[in-house]
């Protein structure tokens, strides 16, 4: 039997067929709870009303967007059982990142939400210097940044007088590629736990810090991390939309890889007969 | 080249690399309050001439692009585009502020959606690699592509929907052979860097910090 060769342009419009398909037809694709996003979900549940959340690190906003799949439904959490948060941005487009899921979760007065800016959350600007700024933010917040985000004295807003530094803060959550900083400054060194949504190729490098500190650092996986998170909090959003998407086309990549087999194997009996 | 560049080539930069690296290495291993603080101050100056190169980048673009768009050369009308861009972006960032609503609205519409729908493309690429690469010629390349095949199969919802025992696989995997590599990756790669540096500051390293041309 005669296998051709499929042509990239082909398998792009296939792939491309597969992105429309759960748009048009929505495939509510099941998929399995994970022990480990259950255990986070429910160490946020029974964090005090009024502990202080940092959602903080660095990267670059697009790379992190998959984690917004779960961040914004723990946004939400936090929000439902007053906790408060305060964001750590150290890269420039963190800042934006922090603000963008705060601003999707709708948990604002504005949005009819339970939390009011500088009260329940504040948005800190970029703190440049990496690893130093982290350490400078722990060991004192304010010698690490003087405003938030609107040029706002720290002092001057409610939130802040009870953040001083590391020792203020109930949990670390990052959204963000770099989470080995955090789990070396605030976890390693300072105590703190640490929740990392993390996008699925960063799960696949970091998870060993869950053996490393178990109890203390918790990781979720991707869209699929962010589809159980949603889906334990009673919403659907980017991870059950991405699943869709996520089954289909990771089905197709086994059965591409297969079928580029096939045709090897088909080639080489061609040759055979040939010769 | 004069022989006081040649010197301050050779020998300053030598000492710079030195001190900095000294201090990042006491930082580390020495719990001192003075060790930290000196440390923090090398990073801030370290901050501050990242800056300063930033704004050298931009002039050098705007330089380059300049010259050759009133020349007519490869890709000016991009050019254009670009300075236009770099020029719109610097007057709101400056007027109105990196935090401001409307440069977050405009960021999330215009580089974001950008960068996202270009890391988007790549499961195309992907997915077409994988048909052409991972052919099983032999025992190498047979692992290569089981290796590729079962982390997006574990990794895949309609696998972990009837087979939960696929995530505790998965797991394993992470956590051990691939801890491993990545492992050996990063230990050996520090063990080269540090080899690197000792080569660099004693001058055995050929082309390094231009001392060979003098």
């Amino acid at each position: 039997m005669k296998v051709p060769e499929l042509k990239s342009q082909y398998i792009w419009v296939f792939i491309f067929l597969l992105y429309l398909v759960p748009i048009f037809f929505p495939v509510g694709a099941p998929f399995q709870m994970s022990e480990i996003t259950v255990e986070i979900y429910k160490y946020i549940d029974k964090l005090p009303p009024g502990s202080i959340v940092v959602i903080g690190g660095s990267s670059v906003f697009a790379f992190d967007l998959e984690s917004s799949a779960a961040l914004i439904p723990a946004i939400r959490q936090m929000a439902r059982r007053g906790l408060r948060v305060v964001t750590a941005p150290f890269s420039v487009e963190a800042a934006q990142f922090e603000r963008y899921a705060i601003d999707a979760a709708r948990v604002d007065e504005k949005y009819g939400g339970p939390w009011k800016y500088g009260r329940d959350y504040v948005l800190l600007p970029y703190m440049p210097g990496a690893d130093a700024a982290m350490v400078s933010f722990l060991t004192d917040v304010r010698s690490a940044v003087k405003t938030d985000v609107y040029g706002t004295p720290l002092d001057q807003l409610p939130l802040m007088k009870d953040f001083r530094n590391y020792k203020d803060i109930a949990l670390w959550v990052c959204p963000h590629w770099a989470f080995p900083m955090v789990v070396r400054y605030a976890t390693a060194e300072r105590g703190i736990p640490s929740v990392y949504f993390a996008q699925a190729a960063a799960y696949a490098s970091y998870t060993p810090y869950m053996m490393m500190y178990p109890g203390k650092v918790w990781m979720t996986n991707g869209f699929l991390g962010g589809a159980q998170y949603e889906k334990l909090e009673g919403m659907r959003g980017l991870g059950h939309a991405a699943i869709d998407t996520y089954t289909l086309v990771s089905a197709a990549y086994l059965i591409f890889i297969i079928l580029g087999n096939i045709r090897m194997i088909a080639s080489l009996r061609e040759e055979e007969g040939g010769s | 080249m004069s022989k006081s560049l040649i010197y301050v080539r050779t020998y300053l930069v030598r000492f710079i690399i030195i001190v900095g690296l000294l201090s990042a290495l006491a930082s580390w291993y020495l719990v001192s309050p003075q060790v930290d603080t000196v440390f923090n101050e090398l990073s801030i100056w370290n901050m501050m001439i990242s800056t300063f190169t930033l704004f050298v980048g931009l002039l050098t673009v705007v330089s380059r692009y300049v010259t050759n768009i009133t020349r007519r050369g490869a890709f000016w009308p991009y050019q254009i585009y670009a300075l236009i861009i770099i020029i719109v972006w610097i007057i709101m960032g400056v007027t109105v502020g990196i935090y401001s609503d409307i440069y977050q609205t405009a960021f999330l519409s215009t580089k974001i959606t950008l960068h996202i729908a270009i890391l988007g493309q790549l499961i195309f690429f992907m997915v077409s690699g994988a048909y052409r690469v991972f052919r099983m010629r032999n025992l190498r390349t047979a692992l290569f592509a089981i290796c590729a095949a079962s982390v997006a199969t574990l990794n895949s919802p309609w696998l972990l929907g009837v087979f939960p025992e696929a995530d505790k696989i998965s797991f394993w995997l992470l956590n051990n052979p691939a801890m491993a590599g990545q492992r050996a990756l990063v230990i050996s790669g520090a063990i080269g860097g540090l080899f690197l540096g000792f080569r660099l500051l004693f001058g055995l390293e050929k082309g390094a910090l231009r001392v060979t041309e003098a």
